[in-house]
């Protein structure tokens, strides 16, 4: 079985880049990737970008600014796991021996693109009466509150230790810690949520380097390579019955395809980055990915165990909510933090003894379905 | 006058006395709804899915007050997700004030104006309303 590393990661700074555009957010992570990894870029074979409100062939834009225009690229849309998606595609190549080196990156200039509150599709018929993702996720935590006796405070908490991390990210949206109270007074979006409980719109890019085993041995790559183990990905089923909106079957697969191929469970599991797009979500995310039992996440993060420092801290680089949001870069960006605290290369939010991460991606919503694209993605040391 | 057209006319029928009904899915061999409608059964994988009318009473199973929107719709208003008998979960705003919106109330279809096209005929869309026999 082909062994796959991830030899080299980039990233921008997430935040509002007014002056900037994808293809140039893009060519930065991509250079930055490509030194991190130390190797000379005609190496690399096939290439993966995702984004979302970009313009199309915004990937070979990218390939074009950095020298490496003629190699095949695909561009990859699946909302918010556009980056995890074209990592998997990566992934595939290097398994099927396609290419024994690949890039995978997402970008996203969201600021020039969209304003305001996403919807579903155009089309969709939820977003025809109203339906915007804040909405739909508030709806899920009131339910949840219903359920399971959350509470406001509860789920400030989470945006609140996020924002933390974020706040040791050089790298992050947000610089700034947030109080409980920041979190209840801010402007409201869709009940119970404020604008702090959501996660903000940004621009930005994120690249990976992707190896083989072989690759990686015979150029001597091996003191910072960080094996990824698995890359599931998976599309939301329709429902043949109204489910429960409390928690993730679509997590819950998906993990369980990436925990089988990588041979981990969740007892395993030291750190995770999720798809914290709203406070509510890293809950959701969380209990799906079979981390925390339903329903006993939300007193967890209360008791500090989702801390830096905690029994198993979740998100963090500063997650969705604070290190920010440019959609397809998103997923990307979540596999350079694994490899960065896989490495001891974290700073001031490293965790100690970090020897297995998992990277958990969502994105978009279609009448019926449970949620259009899932990605898990397993490293270790 | 030009007479007011359903803004979904796939979705939703709009009667000529005003009243309507949403428009599913059944499946003839499991029994499954489905809301929008669907080609193919996911549940049994039958393809001759019966188009048929949505039952217009149902429970609300979650909801949230919208306070920021697309410029397409005038905020706040109350959005909801309404389980009708099939059963099938549907999406609609809820023609009500947001305290006495609670989780388990029962709600009916009611339809109601929806703007107009780019053509200025007047559209109808609907609303799920407090009360309705279950
Ligand atoms: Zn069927």
């Amino acid at each position: 079985m082909t062994e796959v590393y991830v030899i080299g990661i980039g990233m921008t700074e997430f935040g509002k880049h007014p002056d900037r555009t994808a293809a140039d957010l893009g060519a930065e992570a991509v250079r930055g990737a490509i030194h991190d990894a130390g190797i000379d870029p005609r190496a690399i074979e096939t290439a993966y970008a995702g984004h979302v409100f970009q313009p199309m062939v915004t990937g070979q834009q990218v390939l074009a600014q950095v020298g490496l225009a003629g190699i095949p690229l695909a561009n990859v849309e699946n909302a918010c796991s556009s980056g995890s998606t074209a990592i998997r595609g990566s992934f595939i190549d290097l398994l099927a021996g396609v290419a024994d080196v690949s890039l995978a990156f997402g970008t996203e200039h969201l600021t020039g693109a969209f304003k305001g509150a996403f919807t579903p599709g155009e089309d969709d018929p939820e977003a025809a009466v109203g339906a915007t993702m804040p909405a739909v996720y508030a709806m899920r935590a009131r339910r949840y509150m219903e359920e399971f006796g959350l509470t406001r405070e509860q789920l400030a908490r989470i945006s609140v230790k996020n924002k933390r991390n974020a706040a040791l990210n050089p790298l992050a949206h947000f610089k700034k810690d947030v109080t409980i109270d920041d979190v209840l007074m801010a402007k409201p979006i869709a009940e119970p949520f404020g604008l702090l409980d959501c996660s903000p719109v940004s621009d930005g890019a994120a690249a990976v380097v992707l190896a083989t085993g072989d690759w990686v041995r015979r150029h001597g790559e091996q003191s910072r390579a960080i094996r990824l183990r698995a890359s599931a990905l998976r599309t939301g089923k329709v429902e043949t019955a109204p489910s429960s909106m409390t928690f993730e079957e679509l997590t819950r697969d998906t993990a369980n395809d990436a925990y089988e191929a990588a041979g981990v469970g969740p007892e395993d599991i030291d750190f995770a980055e999720v798809h914290d797009c709203f406070t509510i979500a890293e809950v959701l995310r969380i209990e799906g990915l079979g981390l925390w039992e339903q329903g006993t996440y939300p007193a967890a993060v209360e008791r500090g165990e989702a801390d830096l420092g905690g029994r198993l801290p979740v998100n963090p680089s500063g997650g969705l909510l604070g290190k920010g949001h440019p959609l397809a870069a998103t997923g990307v960006a979540q596999v350079v933090e694994l490899v960065k605290q896989l490495r001891g290369d974290a700073g001031s939010r490293q965790i100690d003894g970090a020897r297995v991460g998992i990277a958990h991606c969502r994105g978009g919503k279609a009448a019926g379905v449970e949620g259009a694209a899932c990605t898990v993605q397993i490293l270790t040391t | 006058m030009t007479t007011a057209v359903s803004f979904r006319p796939r979705d939703l029928v709009v009667n000529e006395d005003g009243t309507g009904h949403l428009v599913g899915s059944r499946c003839p061999t499991c029994g499954a709804h489905y809301f929008p409608t669907r080609q193919v059964c996911a549940g049994c994988l039958t393809e001759d899915l019966e188009t048929i009318p949505l039952p217009t009473t149902g429970t609300l199973y979650t909801y949230t007050v919208v306070h920021r929107s697309t410029p397409a719709f005038e905020t706040p208003y109350v959005l909801g997700y309404v389980d009708l008998p099939g059963p099938v979960r549907v999406m609609g705003q809820i023609d009500a004030e947001p305290d006495d919106v609670e989780i388990g109330m029962t709600v009916e279809l009611e339809i109601v104006p929806w703007g107009t096209d780019e053509e200025g005929t007047p559209l109808l869309g609907y609303r799920f309303a407090p009360g309705g026999e279950r």
